[in-house]
């Protein structure tokens, strides 16, 4: 029994035996049809039911098909699915055009054109269907993941459509993965090249309404949680580059939408809608200013939004570009006459010290400030008593009073600031003050408004952004989304509005240093945090970094940066057009490089020929006209019978046979005295002395 | 008719010689057949494409013509050479339909990613342009550097394909994978994958039209690898001609009686002993073809035809005893005779107008005779 017959293999590699069995077509299909699947499976959450139930059907009814061999479904089912395919999109998004319908269309045409699956040729529209689809994953997620998942996608497209284009046997795919990684790998250069030096362009066409998300964060409207999700973006929202020196911290509050009506549970603009409306105001002629101003150059990031966002506050209109118009709310806040959709840049100057909406009404309150008292009936009803208890605490009912009490309570009242309060509830006020006593800056500004609104005094929130930073690299004065801030106006009568910011009583720290807070672990980070603290520090340091690296470079790469990365390299202005001529400096760079290397190739790269070609052309030199393939010892024969003197002769024709030997010399005998090497003949080539001709 | 045919081909080279005048107006050169005018379609013969003879087309078929003459022109300048080395000088690379599609797609990636302002979506699109990029460079490459050798091709009869052995030599470490080899103008591609530091032959077949001798027609060799966006092709030109014999007649009479040799002083053989015509006893060592069977059925004698009997009578096929026939009929026939006359063991000579070939047998012999009949 010494040959006894193996045992039978286990079932994985009968498996896998049988997959390598499998006929080119089937294999090859099934191939394709796990890659549309990887492509497909990161999009289910965004993608209807019926949608991911229709591509996993498909999949595997085409699976099925290839496996068995059997022949593809008539014409007349792909049209059946195709039309209800499309009827359902119409049905579930309501329209056929747009981002969402057209995601479902395309992952839909995907899956049902690999039932028409046929040859090799057919699956180029798979490819290019594929390619889309990888697109579309994008509009949800821009994450390291799902740039990992992108890049496996694009190379197993890459190894298909590689493997298509062999048409000889059964090529293994692994072949074509290798050539797919390389091909990659070459074309990363181009990738990195065109990424940073393409000009980022504004939307070609219309503003897709609540698709784009604006990048400063801001709305004009705050639900209790909108500001927060903020907070974690990193990404910039605008830039400063101060004429002097930055002002401090305190005094850098940068205007947003002011919002002042209160539904109850969300927050708008005066007159509701999204604010433009507010804009048709007439500005405030009370603005006075005081103090020196500071003048600066701010850059804004892109945003779906017209808000131009300035230092409190600005009385003259900011230098926009042409074609850009400003106009002043009634509050202060400066609008453009058009969403800004691209970097826009321009002068401002504003003064720290100011004061408005004083109207010298005897300490009557002025008819338009109705919109600043009011409150929704019903909501919040132990902050109403509260507020009844500080008016009358307060001497003389003075409003000044009731503020300071509101922030002395704010201050020793056991409140704290946090980014994650938990889910507000119906009465976000009386949550806050009583219940949860933490929130963010948000919460903070909400129920202080509340209060003070039933104290009896008009207030509103402020939106915009406080703080900053200084980029060490270029001197700007950075301000990113994470500094979005909500703060609150009161009207005092004989000074007007005046900001207060409860979120300093709350926590000093918030305003006037740069202090962003970490959202509390997760459930891993948690346990992990318990076992071994350091641990979770250092990892979740290193994927803050990677993943602020990520977003810095790939994800935040904007305009902006672009231009920055142009001043980096020495041009003085830079603009969109200075880009392209850096990409159509590289391109002719390139085809430089391509014509030099075609020269090079056409001349000889064989060594040994080359030297032979040099000493043939001597020879002509020297008046021996020998063919271009005439051989080295044919040519010692013709300079033996030449009619020089034979101390000319002689060392040429013993170099020509020594040339010959080397080439043609046995492998054994090769460097030795009788078949020198190349780089010997090459020396003595240059030592030998030609006849000069007759 | 056979001194025409010669001329024929003088002017053939008269204009594919490098120097040649390519304004010459076409007329003038082809002398073309009635049954070769094209179709009111015109479509070019599948196996016809170009092989010298081309279509003559009607006058109002400019484009047509405007393709054809500079075919023709393109055709007459590529060096004649049956080892050809693809370097950068003679690989063409252009986009394919597919390639196209490809630019269309990323245009259209490109567009979605400006829009929705995606910084990920420019990475996919420009890594895909940079993989076409490389892919451009990869098929090149797979081209370029690939030596093609012709071996010589074997003659056929006219009807046969004549097939051509066309080997790729593979010099580099790295092998070239999907490289087609075809007929320029057909679409019948032997496709061949060559290993690193290896060769590998494919076949190519074509149709000659006549008999006579043709030059081979050019070869292509084209691949559309890695990604099918660009196709790289090289024209080739192999100097290598093939001989094709006339197509012998499908039921050709019987040898034709022999005619006494000179020297030999009587007709007709003796006809003692009752025996054929030429027929000695067998005697070890003669061919199995040439024993008479059917006497051995009736009496168990071994006897075999005497072919030094019927070298007396000096079997001669003459190109004017060949039937009241069309000049080329006469050939087959005579082609038809000279296979019959081999198959049989025979020795026979050819008489053809200018030609006389002496009594002879054998291979070579027949090749010999074949040949006469090709060309002349």
């Amino acid at each position: 029994m010494l040959n006894a017959t193996p045992q039978t293999t286990a079932s994985h590699t009968r498996w896998l035996s049988r997959l390598q069995q499998l006929p080119r077509e089937t294999r090859d299909t099934l191939f394709l049809l796990a890659l549309v699947g990887w492509i497909v499976l990161p999009q289910v959450p965004h993608l209807p039911a019926w949608c991911s139930a229709l591509v996993a059907v498909v999949l595997l009814w085409r699976g099925t098909l290839a496996l068995t061999g059997r022949p593809l479904p008539h014409r007349a089912w792909l049209i059946v699915l195709l039309v209800a395919a499309t009827a359902a999109t119409r049905v579930t998004h309501g329209a056929l055009l747009g981002q969402d319908a057209g995601v479902t269309l395309v992952v839909s045409l995907l899956a049902l054109k690999t039932l028409e699956l046929r040859a090799r040729r057919d699956a180029l529209v798979i490819f290019f269907l594929g390619f889309f689809t990888l697109l579309t994953g994008f509009f949800h997620s821009q994450s390291l993941a799902s740039a990992a998942v992108m890049l496996v996608g694009v190379w197993g497209l890459l190894t298909a459509l590689i493997n298509a284009h062999r048409p000889v046997g059964q090529p293994p795919l692994r072949e074509s993965a290798a050539l797919a990684l390389r091909m990659a790998l070459a074309g990363a250069p181009v990738m990195i090249a065109l990424f940073v030096f393409f000009p980022r362009f504004a939307p070609l066409w219309g503003m897709p309404t609540g698709e784009l998300r604006g990048r400063s964060g801001l709305s004009s409207t705050m639900t209790v949680g909108n500001v927060a999700k903020l907070a974690l973006d990193d990404g910039i929202a605008l830039r400063v580059r101060w004429d002097g020196a930055p002002p401090p911290q305190r005094e850098l509050y940068f205007r947003g939408p002011v919002l002042s009506h209160f539904d109850g549970q969300q927050w708008t603009a005066r007159g509701g809608g999204d604010g433009f409306e507010a804009a048709l105001g007439p500005p405030p002629r009370d603005l006075q200013v005081s103090g020196a101003p500071i003048g600066y150059e701010l850059t804004l990031e892109p945003s779906a939004s017209p808000w131009l966002l300035t230092l409190d506050a600005a009385p003259q209109a900011p230098e926009l570009p042409p074609g850009w118009r400003a106009r002043q709310t009634p509050d202060l806040q400066w609008m453009a006459n058009r969403p800004v959709t691209a970097l826009l840049r321009y002068r401002a100057q504003s003064w720290p010290q100011f004061s408005y909406g004083q109207t010298g009404w005897d300490g009557r309150l002025p008819r338009q400030l109705g919109a600043e008292l009011q409150l929704p009936a019903g909501f919040n009803p132990r902050t109403v008593a509260l507020a009844r208890e500080l008016r009358a605490a307060a001497p003389g009912n003075s409003p000044q009073a009731i503020v300071q009490a509101a922030l002395q309570r704010l201050r020793s009242g056991g409140y704290s600031y946090t980014l994650e309060p938990g889910i507000a509830a119906r009465d976000s006020a009386d949550d806050f003050w009583f219940d949860a006593k933490a929130g963010f800056c948000e919460h903070i500004a909400s129920a202080f408004v509340v209060l003070l609104r039933a104290a009896g005094v008009p207030a509103r929130i402020v939106t915009g952004f406080q703080g900053g930073e200084i980029n060490g690299l270029d001197g700007y004065w950075v301000v990113r989304n994470a500094d979005a801030h909500a703060w609150t106006e009161v009207w005092l009568a004989g000074r007007g509005w005046v900001r207060v910011d409860p979120t300093g009583a709350v926590m000093p720290g918030r305003v006037g240093q740069t202090q962003r807070l970490r959202p509390p672990p997760g459930l891993v980070a948690g346990a992990i945090g318990t076992l071994n603290p350091d641990l979770l520090r250092q990892l979740r340091a290193g994927w803050d970094a990677v993943n602020n690296r990520w977003n810095q470079w790939v994800l935040n790469y904007t305009q902006g940066r672009q231009l920055d990365l142009l001043r980096g390299l020495g041009f003085e202005q830079p603009s969109w057009e200075d880009l392209g001529k850096v990409l159509a400096g590289l391109l002719t760079a390139a085809a430089l490089v391509g014509a030099a290397w075609a020269r090079w190739e056409r001349t000889q790269h064989d060594p040994w020929l080359r030297l032979l070609d040099a000493a043939r052309r001597r020879l002509r030199a020297a008046g021996i006209e020998a063919a271009d393939s005439t051989p080295p010892r044919e040519l010692a024969h013709l300079v033996e019978h030449a009619p020089w003197a034979a101390e000319l002769r002689a060392p040429l024709s013993r170099w020509l046979l020594a040339l010959e030997r080397q080439r043609y010399a046995a492998p054994g005998a090769r460097g030795s005295s009788a078949a020198p090497s190349l780089a010997t003949l090459r020396r003595a080539f240059r030592q030998l002395r030609w006849p000069r001709p007759s | 008719m056979c001194t025409k045919a010669v001329r024929w081909e003088l002017n053939q080279h008269e204009f594919f010689a490098p120097f040649a005048n390519p304004w010459r107006p076409l007329r003038s050169v082809f002398e073309f057949d009635i049954k070769t005018i094209a179709t009111p379609a015109f479509p070019v013969r599948a196996n016809a494409a170009f092989d010298h003879h081309p279509p003559a087309l009607p006058w109002w078929a400019w484009r047509a013509r405007l393709r054809q003459r500079w075919a023709l022109w393109w055709q007459g300048r590529l060096p004649r050479t049956d080892t050809l080395l693809l370097t950068q000088r003679n690989v063409y690379i252009l986009p394919t339909r597919a390639g196209w599609m490809l630019g269309v797609t990323l245009a259209v990636l490109l567009i979605g990613s400006i829009n929705y302002q995606l910084n990920l979506g420019y990475a996919l699109t420009f890594l895909l342009a940079g993989c076409a990029a490389a892919g451009m460079v990869v098929g090149h490459g797979t081209l370029r550097g690939l030596a093609l050798q012709m071996a010589p091709p074997e003659p056929v009869f006219a009807g046969q394909l004549a097939r051509l052995g066309v080997t790729l030599i593979n010099n580099r470490r790295t092998p070239r994978w999907a490289i087609g080899v075809a007929l320029q103008g057909t679409r019948q591609w032997a496709w061949a994958d060559v290993a690193a530091g290896g060769q590998t032959t494919v076949e190519v077949a074509f149709a000659p039209p006549r008999r006579g001798q043709h030059a081979v027609p050019t070869l292509v060799a084209e691949t559309r690898f890695p990604l099918g966006s660009f196709r790289v092709w090289a024209p080739w030109q192999p100097a290598a001609r093939v001989l094709v014999y006339p197509a012998p007649e499908p039921q050709p009479p019987a040898l034709p009686a022999g005619e006494p040799a000179p020297g030999s002083g009587h007709a007709g053989g003796a006809r003692a002993s009752g025996e054929f015509d030429g027929v000695r006893g067998y005697q070890r060592g003669d061919p199995l073809k040439l024993v008479v069977w059917k006497k051995y059925a009736r009496s168990g004698e071994l006897v075999s035809r005497d072919t030094q009997q019927v070298q007396r009578q000096a079997l001669w096929l003459d190109y004017a005893r060949a039937g009241p026939l069309a000049p080329e009929a006469r050939l087959s026939r005579l082609t038809a005779w000279v296979l019959a006359a081999d198959a049989q063991g025979l020795d026979w000579g050819l008489r053809l107008p200018g030609i006389e070939i002496a009594v002879d047998g054998g291979p070579a012999h027949r090749l010999r005779c074949l040949e006469a009949l090709a060309t002349c």
